[in-house]
């Protein structure tokens, strides 16, 4: 059977007590020798490794060899996620935070690393810097508010 | 001695207070904000008071309901921990009035240490070395002609700072107008007060400080160096002790130059002299003093044997510290990783979220103080530090293999942390070779050469056993239908299923 995960195409093919796991041109072997909460242990090629893996929603946070990735499945097989922050010319905020200030209004024209505005999270300041040349479209938000992570700030175009 | 002391304070540092509290078999009193009521340092309290808004301002900031919750509970001593108020003057004092003790200096040794212009100005008359530079300038007019004469790059920082906030480095004389905006900024909304100081911005040097340790009957001494050199955002994230570029003549040197500028602030209990060393020419120069106990003491505690927060609580009940300078000695050396939820990849921008999973490291020389659990929620609203994890070992190869095992075994799941980001730090050849600078961080991924080697092997590996794991809810899916799941997606609820 086959399963996605940020692009990657994994093919697994159940032998006996093991799989045959094919990502890309590397094929191996695996075996599972014991799963408990958010942990499994894993015989690959032979190989002893225990690897944790943690799932919310669409992402998977996976730790192997210590080291950890956050791997994210096709929205397609997670429709009850409020997924899909496309908003191709919006910029949005990196983590939630307060508005502290705006330096811009709608209809203003901007040059590529003008900051934009200011927010302030974990009492630092984030300057949120315009990615290229252009116009603001729209401004969502003022002075004083609170936004939430990945919340449209301002729209350029 | 004290019966029973309140913490201040939140996360890791409040519970290893609690602990030395208990040892010390003193009751312990957690205060909490409304994004902490299920935070773990309230359940290692004996008893824990709810103070108010997750604002820090409304809780962990408020002087009065602090000292509130402290008579209510009938606590006899406040632990102001590190940040939030323990470098607050009038703190200090409103506690000593309040007729409770302040573990910690006295009030005016912090008001001397904590305006950075008038300590600069008290170390210079000490005859500490400091770095060149003007304090008490207002205009902007000003601050650009005491650039000048300075000779750009320069560092803006606020007088009343800590901690890289309020704190810009200004390259040129068209960044200074917007640096000097927003460190002001800044600065008046963490600390309350808008000076700013200007001193010559020296890029390529080390950050070395030294502990000290006073009781309140005159006696003082050093417990030698932490280097913490290993930086971004000018907070440090690796720290370590002995440092590798200290000689054993300017280590003593230093020492003594830590110690004449606490006494010349009449300081007791824990403090900490910070200085930059130029490795070029082994000038060392007075930066600041913390007058608190630091995030990084337990490097100092391995190494030197002492419980530093038992001692704070002893000097403060009036003990005196038994130790001279010549009894104290550095024995191996130990490493401490601030392990933070932040993503390095992101310009180590903060991460939320729920803790999916938090497994840390166990063994011999590894010591974790940690402020969190699996299940908990990182939130905005304070510092994302998750947990310090500490090693020790006989010398600094041996400790950084430790602490590369030990960071291997760090599990946490639900936030980006900056694990692999240390590892990689611990891996690269000017971190062995002792040649990091403060700046060290920021050209080093500059230039691309801290990206962690084995990454695009292990990623193979990663989706297949992500892969695996869900196999095991197609499997289940077919046979069980739980509604009632929170996360229906998660591969550990019906795994023996999968294992027949």
């Amino acid at each position: 059977m086959k399963i996605t995960f940020d692009q990657t195409v994994i093919d697994l093919t159940p032998q006996g007590k093991s799989y045959r796991a094919t990502v890309g041109d590397q094929t191996v072997d695996v075996e599972i020798v014991r799963a408990k909460e958010g942990q499994l242990e894993l015989l690959i090629d032979g190989e002893r490794v225990t690897a944790y893996v943690s799932s919310d929603g669409t992402k998977r946070w996976v730790t192997v060899n210590g080291q950890t990735l956050m791997l994210t499945k096709p929205a397609a097989s997670a429709k009850r996620r409020g997924s899909g922050h496309d908003h191709g010319s919006g910029l949005v905020t990196p983590m939630p935070g307060l508005v502290r200030s705006v330096n811009i209004e709608e209809g203003e024209a901007v040059m590529k690393g003008q900051t934009l505005l200011v927010l302030e999270a974990m009492k630092m300041e984030i300057r949120i810097q315009a990615p290229r040349d252009g116009l603001v479209k729209k401004l969502l938000v003022k002075q004083g508010q609170t936004v939430e992570r990945e919340q449209v700030l301002i729209e350029i175009e | 001695m004290f019966k029973k002391i309140l913490i201040a304070n939140r996360g890791e540092i409040a519970i290893r207070i609690m602990r030395a509290c208990k040892e010390l078999d003193i009751k312990t009193v957690a205060v909490y904000s409304d994004a902490d009521k299920n935070s773990l340092h309230v359940q290692h309290a004996d008893e824990a008071i709810h103070i108010g808004a997750a604002s820090p301002k409304e809780s962990y900031l408020n002087a009065d309901k602090l000292i509130q919750a402290a008579h209510a509970s009938k606590a006899d001593a406040i632990h102001p921990g590190y940040g939030f108020l323990s470098e607050n003057a009038s703190f200090a004092a409103a506690v000593a009035s309040a007729q409770l003790a302040f573990i910690g200096p006295s009030a005016d040794s912090i008001r001397a240490m904590g305006d950075k212009s008038e300590s600069k100005i008290a170390m210079k008359k000490a005859g500490v070395p400091t770095v060149p530079g003007y304090e008490g300038l207002s205009s902007e007019a000003e601050f650009k002609k005491a650039a000048d004469e300075i000779g750009y790059p320069v560092l803006v920082k606020a007088s009343a700072g800590g901690g890289g906030k309020g704190m810009r480095v200004v390259h040129s004389e068209s960044e200074l107008s917007e640096a000097l905006e927003s460190a002001r900024r800044e600065a008046l909304n963490s600390f309350g007060d808008e000076r700013l100081l200007i001193e010559k911005y020296l890029a390529d040097a080390h950050h070395i400080e030294f502990q000290v340790f006073g009781d309140q009957h005159g006696h003082l001494v050093h417990l030698f160096e932490r280097e913490c050199s290993v930086q971004r955002r000018h907070q440090k994230i690796i720290e370590e002790t002995p440092s590798p570029l200290l000689t054993p003549a300017l280590r003593k040197e230093m020492g003594e130059a830590a110690v004449k500028a606490a006494k010349a602030v009449n300081y007791y209990n824990a403090g900490t002299i910070e200085f930059i060393v130029d490795p070029d020419t082994m000038q060392y120069y007075f930066l600041e003093m913390n007058t608190r106990l630091q995030v990084e003491h337990p490097v100092t505690e391995l190494t030197t044997g002492l419980d530093l927060v038992q001692w704070q609580i002893r000097v403060a009940a009036g003990e005196h510290f038994p130790y001279s300078q010549a009894q104290l000695t550095q024995r191996g050396h130990a490493i401490e990783c601030r392990v933070y939820a932040e993503d390095p990849a992101n310009g180590f921008l903060p991460s939320t979220g729920k803790l999916l999973q938090y497994i840390e490291p166990k063994g011999p020389g590894i010591r974790v103080d940690s402020g969190f659990t699996a299940g908990n929620e990182v939130t905005h609203f304070y510092d994302p530090l998750l947990a310090k994890l500490i090693v020790h070992g006989e010398f600094r190869e041996l400790s950084i293999q430790k602490m590369q095992s030990a960071l291997r075994e760090f599990i946490v799941h639900g936030v980006v942390t900056n694990i692999d980001f240390m590892q990689s730090v611990l891996t690269h050849e000017d971190f062995s070779d002792g040649k990091v600078t403060t700046r060290w961080v920021e050209k080093t991924l500059d230039s691309g050469s801290l990206l962690p080697p084995t990454q695009k092997r292990a990623s193979a590996l990663h989706i297949i056993t992500a892969a695996l794991a869900d196999l095991t809810i197609v499997n289940r899916k077919s046979s069980i239908e739980n509604r009632n799941e929170p996360d229906p997606y998660s591969p550990w609820k019906q795994l023996n299923g999968f294992r027949n």
